[in-house]
């Protein structure tokens, strides 16, 4: 009976200890400045059916896997992601400036690869930073 | 041997009809659709990988690109079930490093099981498809083959030695659709010779070969394709002629890899082995299935 009492409280407070943890794990969000001259970047690419179609073919190429075909962060790899991908439907995505998006995913950080040298291009990047408004 | 240079005629006529007509709506479209003046730019991903199944593609990657390839092919299917058609049957496998120092620029080597090949190869991005400049991407590719079997298969230290020169010339015709012609020469320092029934040593092949290869890429989504191609032998030898390839296959590409998988007649996989020494009859079914992997790595 004393056996029972104790796995009870084991399971009951490993549970408790599961949720508490992944309540802790999805409310850290990790700071990720940007250097205030890459924000302030303005887009070269004007937003129009050409460039958000190259930035279709580039985002389905590079990105879908993680974030998914209408970016809501659910690729085929996300499950695999130890960082959040993120919904970028979201205002937490489209409000940040053309500039930000285009240095993220030029620098890349941990499970975001950096962009830069996979894709060269300045306004192939900047094709994708239009693309990615479209997902609102 | 006619009707094979008839139908190589005939290919070469259609791939250049192809480009004419191609180009006209290509400048049509770019016009229409591009009133702000801007820098062109070469095309960009004609084909999804440096390979096209049992040929080079015409890309380059960018610099600073290495690249791992996995290279396979099964024997015959002509066996049916009693081999899996070729899957069970001895195999040939090639393992290659590739890295791109410079713009344009491809440098690598690898290792084939057949005869022990070791390749060392280089290619080069000639001419780059610019809408209204270059109607065409060329590029170079050339290779330095040893065959690293045992000291006795050999008389001197040269016989191990085969070359091939490959001129390729591409167009994206649209953004689905991508073809490219390949003319090439093979040479191998050594070749089989018989003695001739008047005591004659007679060569069995040329050390010399020309071939041509054609191949086209059609996407039919942002990640797959269908792919298709067809080699021509042109050099007519004493005996043991070439047999040509027909492949026809299914790619599918990602950030990192290109996958490719197919139904050719090559058992081979260095080209001049292929060019040169391809016994497999399209005929008489003699294809074999095969695959291609490349893992990409950006410095």
């Amino acid at each position: 009976m004393k056996t029972k009492g104790i796995i009870t409280i084991l399971a009951t407070g490993f549970i408790v200890a599961s949720f508490t943890l992944n309540v802790n794990t999805s409310d850290q969000k990790k700071p990720w400045p940007v250097p205030a001259a890459a924000k302030a970047k303005k887009n070269e690419v004007p937003s129009n059916a050409e460039s958000i179609k190259a930035g279709k073919s580039l985002w389905n190429t590079h990105c879908k896997s993680c974030h998914g075909a209408k970016g809501l962060g659910d690729g085929t790899k996300a499950s695999q992601l130890k960082t959040d991908p993120g919904d970028f439907t979201k205002p937490d995505l489209q409000s940040q400036t053309d500039g930000e998006i285009f240095y993220r995913l030029s620098e890349g950080r941990d499970d975001m690869p950096s962009f830069k040298k996979k894709i060269p291009d300045e306004e192939d990047r900047w094709s994708l930073v239009n693309f990615i408004r479209t997902l609102k | 041997m006619k009707n094979y240079n008839k139908i190589l005629l005939q290919l070469l006529a259609a791939f250049v009809l192809l480009m004419l007509s191609a180009g006209q709506s290509f400048a049509q479209d770019s016009t229409e659709e591009a009133p702000v003046i801007k820098k062109v730019k070469p095309v960009k991903n004609t084909f999804g990988s440096v390979f096209i199944m049992d040929n080079q593609s015409v890309m380059v990657p960018i610099k600073g690109t290495l690249e791992m390839a996995i290279q396979h092919r099964f024997g015959t299917v002509d066996n049916g079930k009693k081999d899996l058609y070729g899957i069970f049957a001895p195999s040939n496998i090639r393992i290659g490093l590739s890295y791109a120092p410079l713009k344009k620029l491809l440098v690598g080597a690898g290792v084939t099981k057949e005869r022990m090949q070791v390749d060392m190869f280089a290619k080069y991005a000639l001419l780059e498809q610019t809408p209204g400049i270059m109607p065409v991407s060329a590029t170079y590719f050339g290779n330095v083959v040893i065959d690293a079997r045992d000291k006795s298969n050999f008389r001197n230290s040269v016989d191990r030695f085969s070359y091939f020169n490959q001129l390729i010339i591409a167009r994206k015709i649209t953004d689905e659709f991508s073809v490219q012609v390949a003319p090439s020469f093979s040479w191998f320092n050594n070749v089989e010779a018989y003695v001739d029934s008047k005591g004659n040593i007679r060569e069995k092949m040329h050390n010399y070969h020309f071939a041509v290869s054609v191949a086209g890429r059609y996407k039919i989504s942002e990640k797959s394709a269908i792919t298709a191609g067809y080699d021509q032998p042109l050099t007519q030898h004493p005996t043991d002629n070439p047999h040509p390839n027909i492949c026809l296959g299914f790619e599918t590409t990602t950030s990192s890899h290109a996958f490719q998988v197919f139904a050719g007649n090559y058992y081979g996989i260095v080209p001049q082995s292929n060019n040169m020494f391809n016994q497999n009859d399209y005929t008489v079914g003699q294809f074999v299935i095969g695959f291609n992997i490349t893992h990409l790595w950006n410095f």
